[in-house]
């Protein structure tokens, strides 16, 4: 087991008041937290804060933590010493709310037993809640639809309060024409109900990876292409990749470097079907030997061209 | 809908796009994302959401909502912030989605 130091994750001294603890965690959480944050590991972050403050806040449970001593650093290894919460009657029911469930294993050691194991909230409801999991998948699963096995943590609190993650895989059909942002139902995957048939549902919102050659907006899709200059400026028909095949498709003459050409109804085939925008990059050929370099003087010679002719106003 | 394994088929569970052909109550709504019902009454009366249908009784949420409302339910239970705050900080992360869309599309956009 590591030691957390909590006073480091907050960013304060040992001495720190509850009000500058409080003050720490409010200013950090906003710019930790995940649905504001694109720092790529705010999620961890968010959590760590959490449940840092989470002990924190509570006068009894920083005393308790406090009395193990401030030689520990952060991610050292660690063993409570025994007793260590001898004499500290812990009030009990942490807030223990869902976005915190799965705490560090330290905090769960230490603290992890004062959470009242609530079995269900709603047991007198018939029905049982949803659940909700975000899943990452292909940009080409949302063109052709897909099935896909689906591997999600599920935090489940045992009998002693403790959590534990347990693992759960679906097999599901991803649906052509589905779009980052939304959520995909599945009827009755979510918690049980009190009596068969009234399980809830579990939504899956869903996201794609990130794709090396294409951008998405809503259903709209775009990529650079690059081009040699005669085939922007002459015209040309390219064979392209989309994210289901190849299309071919004609760069108009007169293309200048940077020109957005849509392919209609190409982008993510919801209903109506997105577009697939082609954003031409023009590449020059390098002038490494002499051939290449009498080709660029020709061209000089062959035009009377000032690029910077509107530069100077 | 059940998972079924036999020697080499596996079923795939069928799901349901919650697009806008999906609509929900404000009862269903808060069953959903798990803000209260009083959460999501103040949420509409900033003008966060809008559903259709005169009063709470008949209001039906578009289920293109759902994701809105999840991150309203989230900044409003993680960082206690009032319904004011919450529309704020939404039209804010809107903005800044369309900014970071038009900052990655390749140039030229």
């Amino acid at each position: 087991m590591k030691y957390k130091d909590y006073y480091e994750i907050l960013g304060l001294e040992r001495s720190a008041s509850q009000e500058d603890v409080k003050r720490s965690y409010r200013k950090l959480a906003r710019k930790y937290h995940p649905d504001v944050s694109k720092h790529t590991d705010a999620e961890d972050r968010f959590k760590e804060l959490g449940e840092a403050y989470e002990v924190l806040k509570d006068p009894e449970k920083r005393v308790a933590y406090d009395r193990m001593g401030n030689e520990w650093r952060n991610g050292q290894d660690f063993q409570p010493p025994p007793n260590w919460d001898e004499g500290f009657e812990f009030s009990g029911a942490g807030n223990g709310t869902g976005a915190q469930a799965d705490f560090h294993d330290f905090f769960e050691s230490m603290f992890g037993g004062a959470r009242e194991a609530h079995p269900r909230r709603h047991a007198f409801r018939a029905r049982g809640e949803d659940h909700h999991a975000k899943v990452l998948i292909d940009l080409e699963d949302a063109y052709r639809g897909a099935q896909r096995s689906i591997s999600l943590q599920v935090p489940v609190i045992d009998a002693q309060g403790h959590v534990t993650l347990e693992s759960r895989t679906l097999d599901v059909s991803i649906p052509k024409g589905i779009r980052a942002g939304q959520h995909l139902r599945l009827s009755d995957q979510g918690a049980a109900g009190a009596t068969p048939g009234t399980a809830g549902d579990l939504y899956l919102e869903i996201g794609f990876r990130e794709h090396p050659r294409f951008r998405v907006d809503g259903r709209d899709v775009s990529f650079e292409l690059p081009v040699a200059p005669w085939e922007a400026v002459l015209g040309a028909r390219i064979t392209v990749p989309t994210p289901d095949g190849t299309v071919e498709m004609t760069v108009p003459p007169g293309s200048g470097s940077g020109r957005r050409l849509r392919l209609k109804g190409k982008g993510i085939p919801a209903n109506p079907p997105g577009d697939l925008y082609v954003i031409l990059n023009i590449v020059l050929p390098p002038a490494d030997n002499d051939s290449a370099k009498a080709a660029y003087d020709a061209m000089r010679r062959a035009f009377n061209f000032d690029p910077r002719a509107h530069f100077y106003g | 809908m059940t998972i079924v394994k036999e020697s080499t088929t596996t079923s795939y569970l069928q799901g349901q796009i919650v697009d806008d052909a999906v609509e929900f109550t404000l009862i269903e709504l808060s069953r959903v994302s798990g803000a209260s019902e009083e959460e999501l009454t103040l949420w509409v009366s900033e003008g966060v959401f809008e559903p259709k249908g005169a009063g709470p009784q008949e209001w039906r949420f578009s289920g293109t909502s759902l994701r809105r409302v999840r991150t309203a339910q989230r900044l409003a239970r993680d960082l206690q912030i009032n319904p004011p705050g919450v529309a704020l900080a939404l039209d804010l992360l809107d903005e800044i989605d369309a900014l970071r869309a038009r900052v990655k599309r390749p140039h030229g956009g």
